[in-house]
């Protein structure tokens, strides 16, 4: 028999929504209140560490650089500006090869809002909605449309494009404008300040108003459907380019898999190819949050695994399973 | 002198039948092997309490009757209530049901119609639950009706990979649900469907404690022992099966301790597939385990798909838990009932590698068109796998004894050579 001590028994064996509860909270107080004690993890991050909670936070938001970074004539861009901004890149997708798509999963602040949202419509007993499977196809593209736009609109500001005039300043941070993080994160700091409508521009009112509108979508969206926003973050569009060479990965051994389906219920992304792919070995597919919670309800010994740099560090097992599922022993009565 | 002449009934004569097709199954289970387990007792007094004495063992409890495994267990526990599974192994019944369906029907299903017929229970369930799996379950669905009996069909989809398979299953499933509530008078909430979701899946796991010792180079306990374990779950108080494996699973660690193995040193190991050995039917495992080989594992209905798949909860409300019992039944099933089944022989691949097994015997019962079909796909995959397979159909009758041991003591034969020459 297996050593009933070996850590790999006790991680495999492991309760993974609590330990992702916790992880998550103390991943939120850092990039939320990291500020105050001095912790500055640079303006590269791939998650969402909002520059307007300028006190508190303990990074800042790559997508807000990436507009910034972007600002710049042709000209500029060509020369010094262009190095800028692959340098930034570059550091960017360091930062997100370490933990690939974990961030999502596990640092993001948003996206531990919305499980916190999550959590209390369990509470409340009111069942998760669900795309249909051809809207969640559909809806697949939207993140890229965002992140093209957010590319795209800093550079029409600078330079004029095709014959177009100049876009308006007031578009300068077009993604930051209508980002639920902008006004969610800094009201975690006491900060509500950005609720407002700016009526200085034309640009201003329609750019802020979708930011309050998108912000009223975002808590109600994610109170009825699990981690709504995520289906369109440009972040992870943006994060899904880089993917590849990630040092975490999740794998999946197909000929150990059933089809059972048990990873898919469980996936807060709906992501079909989780149960039905048996030939892919990896399944960090575009809208993957690396949560690693179709690994804990997979009850097949050694399907699915997340991996760091070819160690396995969390894997499938009938064992762990039975036990995050109370099915170890016989009670007549469970206590909830 | 003067003797009593009292003249049989039917019924009796029905009884005093398959006593005599139990016991001889019973008797061969205790008697022709050389290491029977001690903890199988309990199985024995099971089978022959409810098979030779006919006695009953749900007295006071609503019996709900289930034509195949889609019929989820876990709702009817919470509902109070225990299932019967109807799925019928006698040659006698199988005889009673001949004259009711086509000539050349599924032995099972004639099996259970003739039961039906005879109106013949020590439990009789006051309801029965027919899941539309193949041809053959669903239209004798309709004939026991025409017997008076109070049948519900529960329509279930014969393909598995879309959507509207899986809503109109779901679905389904709460037809069932609220019907089979409606019918006890009793609610389900969420915490006796939780419990009884605990305790199902705690069975499964002991049974996945079982098949972990027939994984290992010295196996400890034989295959017919596990069909009579397995099997006993279609009609058996839970609890006290629950408890009969648990000491089973003792045993089978003390012979562990001291490396007990219930074949010889060379019997190849088998992988069974196919239609589902049902008691008394044992015709085909009693062949291949008297011919010098053990089967480690299976695939059917009456075995491993029963008991291999647990149902995993996200959120435990009732929503969820409805859909996961629901998903349970339908996404993991192999059941040759659907139009593709890659799923199937992926299990069966699956299971040669983890059980480390020399071949594969298929049987078909004559008369289950989906296996008998399905033989085709199943033996070119064992074929690119390099997996020795044998495919055989027979019945329920005892006839063919001689022809198919024969075939089946070649099959084993040519194992033999195989892993000689692999050494």
């Amino acid at each position: 028999m297996k050593n009933k001590f070996s850590l790999r028994r006790v991680v495999n064996n492991m309760n993974l929504v609590r330990f992702r509860f916790w992880f998550q909270i103390v991943a939120f107080a850092l990039i939320v209140y990291g500020g105050y004690i001095g912790l500055d993890l640079g303006d590269k991050l791939p998650t969402f560490a909002c520059v307007f909670n300028s006190e508190g936070t303990g990074g800042k938001c790559y997508v807000g650089e990436l507009q910034h970074d972007l600002k710049s004539t042709f000209d500029t861009l060509a020369g010094y500006a262009g190095y800028a901004f692959l340098i930034s890149l570059g550091m960017f997708a360091v930062w997100f090869w370490v933990l690939n798509k974990g961030w999502c999963g596990f640092v993001c602040p948003l996206g531990t809002m919305q499980d916190w949202l999550t959590m209390l419509r369990e509470k409340t007993k009111i069942r998760f909605s669900e795309y249909s499977w051809a809207n969640r196809g559909k809806i697949k593209s939207i993140k890229y449309i965002l992140l093209f736009l957010l590319l795209l609109l800093p550079v029409m500001i600078a330079n004029s494009v095709f014959g177009i005039p100049k876009l308006p300043n007031g578009l300068s941070m077009p993604f930051c404008d209508i980002c639920p993080g902008r006004m969610m994160i800094p009201a975690f700091t006491g900060d509500f300040n950005q609720f407002y409508i700016d009526f200085s521009s034309k640009t201003d009112i329609v750019m802020t108003t979708i930011g309050m509108i998108m912000t009223g979508l975002f808590l109600v969206g994610s109170f009825i459907k699990k981690r709504f926003f995520c289906y369109f973050c440009p972040m992870a569009a943006l994060q899904y380019i880089f993917s590849k060479p990630a040092l975490l990965k999740l794998y999946k051994d197909g000929a150990k898999c059933t089809r059972c389906g048990d990873c898919y219920r469980a996936c807060d992304m709906d992501i079909l190819e989780i149960a039905d792919d048996v030939t892919s070995k990896n399944l960090v597919t575009e809208d993957c949050t690396l949560c690693l919670k179709c690994v804990a309800a997979c009850p097949e010994d050694g399907c699915l695994e997340a991996n760091f740099m070819g160690a396995t560090i969390f894997e499938s097992t009938k064992e762990g399973f039975i036990l995050r599922m109370a099915m170890d022993q016989n009670k007549e009565n469970h206590a909830h | 002198m003067h003797t009593e002449h009292t003249i049989e009934s039917p019924n009796e004569r029905q009884n005093r039948h398959k006593a005599m097709e139990a016991v001889h199954i019973l008797n061969a289970l205790k008697e022709d092997f050389k290491s029977p387990l001690k903890s199988m007792d309990y199985f024995y007094d099971l089978y022959e309490k409810v098979y030779c004495r006919h006695e009953p063992l749900h007295e006071g409890k609503t019996k709900i009757g289930t034509m195949c495994i889609q019929i989820p267990s876990e709702i009817i526990y919470a509902l109070d209530a225990v299932p019967i599974r109807l799925c019928n192994g006698f040659y006698t019944d199988d005889e009673i049901g001949s004259d009711l369906m086509p000539q050349k029907s599924c032995p099972l299903v004639k099996a259970t119609v003739g039961w039906f017929a005879s109106d013949n229970f020590t439990d009789k369930p006051s309801i029965v639950y027919s899941p539309t799996t193949c041809d053959q379950k669903t239209k004798a669905g309709v004939i026991l009706k025409e017997f008076g009996h109070d049948v519900i069909d529960v329509g279930f989809p014969r393909t598995k990979e879309s959507e509207e398979s899986r809503a109109y299953w779901r679905e389904s499933v709460k037809h069932f649900a609220v019907n089979l509530s409606k019918f006890q008078g009793k609610k389900l909430t969420r915490s006796n469907m939780e419990n009884s979701i605990k305790k199902v899946g705690y069975a499964q796991s002991l049974y996945h404690r079982l098949c972990d010792y027939r994984k290992e180079h010295k196996v400890p306990i034989l295959g017919v022992e596990m069909f009579l374990i397995t099997n006993a779950f279609f009609f058996d108080r839970i609890d006290s099966w629950m408890s009969a494996v648990e000491k089973i699973l003792l045993e089978l660690e003390e012979r562990k301790r001291s490396s007990v193995h219930v074949a010889g040193k060379a019997s190849p190991r088998i992988v069974y597939t196919g239609s589902p050995p049902i008691f008394p039917n044992y015709k085909i495992p009693l062949i291949i385990e008297n011919s010098d080989a053990l089967i480690v594992a299976d695939e059917s209905c009456s075995s491993n798909r029963m008991f291999n798949d647990m149902v995993s909860v996200d959120e435990w409300n009732l929503y969820d838990m409805i859909d996961s019992v629901s998903d349970k039944y339908l996404k993991a099933c192999t059941c040759p009932i659907f139009t593709q089944n890659d799923d199937r022989i992926r299990r069966i691949v699956r299971l040669v590698r983890d059980y480390s097994a020399d071949g594969v015997i298929y049987q078909a019962f004559a008369g289950c068109q989906v296996y008998e079909m399905e033989q085709r796909s199943v033996l070119a995959a064992m074929e690119r796998e390099g997996i020795p397979i044998l495919y055989i159909e027979s019945d329920y009758s005892p006839s063919q004894q001689g022809q198919l041991t024969t075939r089946v003591e070649a099959f084993i034969e040519s194992l033999k050579n195989r892993k000689r020459m692999k050494k």
